[in-house]
């Protein structure tokens, strides 16, 4: 009699409005992911941005440089922790999709009980994980060199976040649309670099010709960089609410689309 | 003997000839090279104008945060002097990516013992690979230098110096990557080797400023760097000043060849981490 093999006869697993078993594992597994070569993930950005910080110091030198009236290093290092949280957040949901496509296991993600919010939700999630963490430790390493206690943490806490967020986003279009390495480097390097390396990370935009100054402004991740620096300095180039504004605007777009790809199984389901 | 009276004879004449190969296995070098070279065309944006962007966004970074053309290193503007250190750097970077990237992909994918069974000496292995990175490191150069020249008034005052400088130190680093390739096991090795090592050296050589203005004891440690050296030569020829002396940084280029030339040599004769 077939009843006797069940314990207990497997019945429909049910979900409420939202998987959060499924959620919770997805998270961990991406967040574990990046950390595993924590070697890597932590302590790179950490040096690159030393590096970033003691050749600035060194060029500027004595010469009393003063950028938004702070000395210029004060200035940079904002900056900087900004560029880490972006450089990582941008590295881990698009490497993590391109890597599953090579491995040939990203449809797993078609058949796995995750709404395509929840997937959103999901990579977005811990992909500010590993971008705050990365940003946490490298505002430690920066304090003795220039860095600081935030001045108005909650603002730091909204652009960090929201900033990774944004990153976040973009990284999962990028990862759903790349097919190969190549494509996902060629979208850092053309895009995303560009974007961050001129968004007034190492200048304020006064510095700029007259004619580029509107240009920088259009740069959404100049909102990001000069909210993470009004957060930790008190002082910024922009009125942190167009800020707020700004990247609310772009968090709204951004996941709309990220969603919409998810849904259709953009190059998941083909 | 004619295409038709080999048809028509016996299968076989006598037992096959060996192939003899001169002193040089001057086709087994060659297409080690062509295959190299290839390599890193195929993804020509990736190798080739990715590099030319992320040094152009260097150069307009520093130049806008450290005040344009008002800054001035010695009697130079900072744009002249920030130049061609910009370009060295990516020569170092490419090279160094290229054949510690060919070797640990090879590795990783199995095919690492296609190189090793063909007849090709340890010193042909170096050599086909050096080359490739050669190559690479010097278009790299080529184009960021083509790129630069747009913005800034490079003038070419000792073009041997130039040349020589580009080809040792793309050789330098070319057999530092074989070095890396050949030791690392998985990307992660590779990536802290350039993290770790490339990047800070080439950051600390003087690519950004005179090492006069380090202080004293600094600058002896920074006399250590080799990327120092590569650095300080190249922009010789570009800027007609150094901050050591050409005779000092042509030496320290053959010397440190040699002997990385060496060791990679040994590395390639007694298969380390290669045969197994």
């Amino acid at each position: 009699m077939s009843e006797g093999i069940w314990r207990e006869r497997p019945r429909v697993r049910r979900f409420g409005a939202i998987n959060g078993r499924g959620l919770a594992t997805f998270y961990r597994r991406e967040v574990h992911r990046g950390f595993k070569i924590w070697g890597i993930t932590l302590a790179a950005p950490s040096i690159r941005a030393l590096l970033f910080a003691g050749v600035f110091a060194l060029v500027v030198g004595a010469s009393g440089k003063v950028v938004l009236g702070m000395p210029f290093l004060e200035f940079l290092v904002p900056g900087l922790i900004a560029v880490a949280i972006l450089e990582r957040t941008f590295e881990s949901a698009a490497f993590s999709m391109v890597y599953d496509k090579t491995e040939g296991i990203f449809g797993d993600l078609a058949t796995a009980p995750l709404t395509p919010a929840e997937l959103v939700l999901a990579y977005a999630g811990s992909s500010v994980t590993g971008g705050l963490i990365v940003g946490t430790v490298v505002w430690a390493v920066l304090l003795p060199f220039g860095g600081q206690v935030p001045v108005a943490p909650f603002t730091l806490a909204y652009f960090a976040i929201a900033g990774a967020l944004i990153i976040a986003l973009f990284s999962q279009i990028a990862g759903l649309w790349a097919p190969k390495w190549d494509y996902l480097a060629g979208v850092q390097t053309f895009i995303f670099l560009p974007f961050v390396f001129l968004s007034g990370v190492f200048f304020s935009l006064d510095q700029l010709p007259a004619a580029l100054q509107p240009w920088a402004r259009a740069n959404p991740v100049f909102y990001i960089v000069d909210g993470v620096r009004f957060g930790i300095t008190g002082r910024g180039d922009a009125d942190p609410l167009i800020g707020v504004i700004v990247t609310m605007g772009c968090i709204g777009v951004l996941a709309a689309i990220s969603y919409r790809l998810f849904a259709i199984g953009y190059r998941v389901k083909s | 003997m004619s295409e038709q009276s080999r048809e028509k004879g016996p299968v076989l004449s006598g037992p096959p000839l060996a192939r003899t190969i001169g002193a040089v296995n001057w086709r087994g070098l060659w297409t080690l090279y062509v295959r190299e070279v290839t390599r890193f065309y195929k993804v020509g944006t990736q190798t080739l104008a990715a590099p030319v962007v992320t040094t152009l966004l260097f150069f307009v970074i520093f130049n806008v945060a450290l005040g344009g053309d008002a800054r001035v290193i010695g009697d130079l503007s900072f744009a002249v002097f920030l130049a061609p250190g910009l370009i060295m750097m990516s020569i170092l970077q490419n090279s160094f990516a290229n054949t510690s990237s060919s070797i640990l992909v090879s590795k990783v994918q199995g095919n690492i013992v296609d190189v090793l069974m063909p007849p090709l000496s340890p010193a042909e292995l170096t050599f086909g690979f050096v080359a490739g990175g050669v190559t690479r490191g010097v278009l790299v150069g080529l184009a960021t230098g083509a790129a630069m020249w747009v913005f800034v008034d490079l003038q070419i005052h000792h073009p041997v110096a130039i040349l020589f400088h580009a080809v040792a130190a793309s050789t330098m680093l070319s057999l530092l990557g074989l070095v890396g390739g050949i030791w690392a096991e998985k990307f992660d090795h590779i990536a802290a080797m350039t993290n770790f090592v490339v990047v800070p050296l080439s950051f600390l050589s003087g690519t950004f400023y005179s090492i006069g203005r380090l202080p004293e004891g600094w600058q002896d440690v920074a006399r250590f760097n080799p990327f120092f050296y590569a650095i300080d030569g190249f922009r010789y020829g570009f800027i007609d000043q150094l901050d050591s002396a050409l005779w000092l940084s042509v030496t320290v280029m053959i010397v440190i060849n040699a002997a990385l030339f060496a060791l990679v040599y040994r590395l390639f004769a007694t298969g380390y981490k290669l045969k197994s």
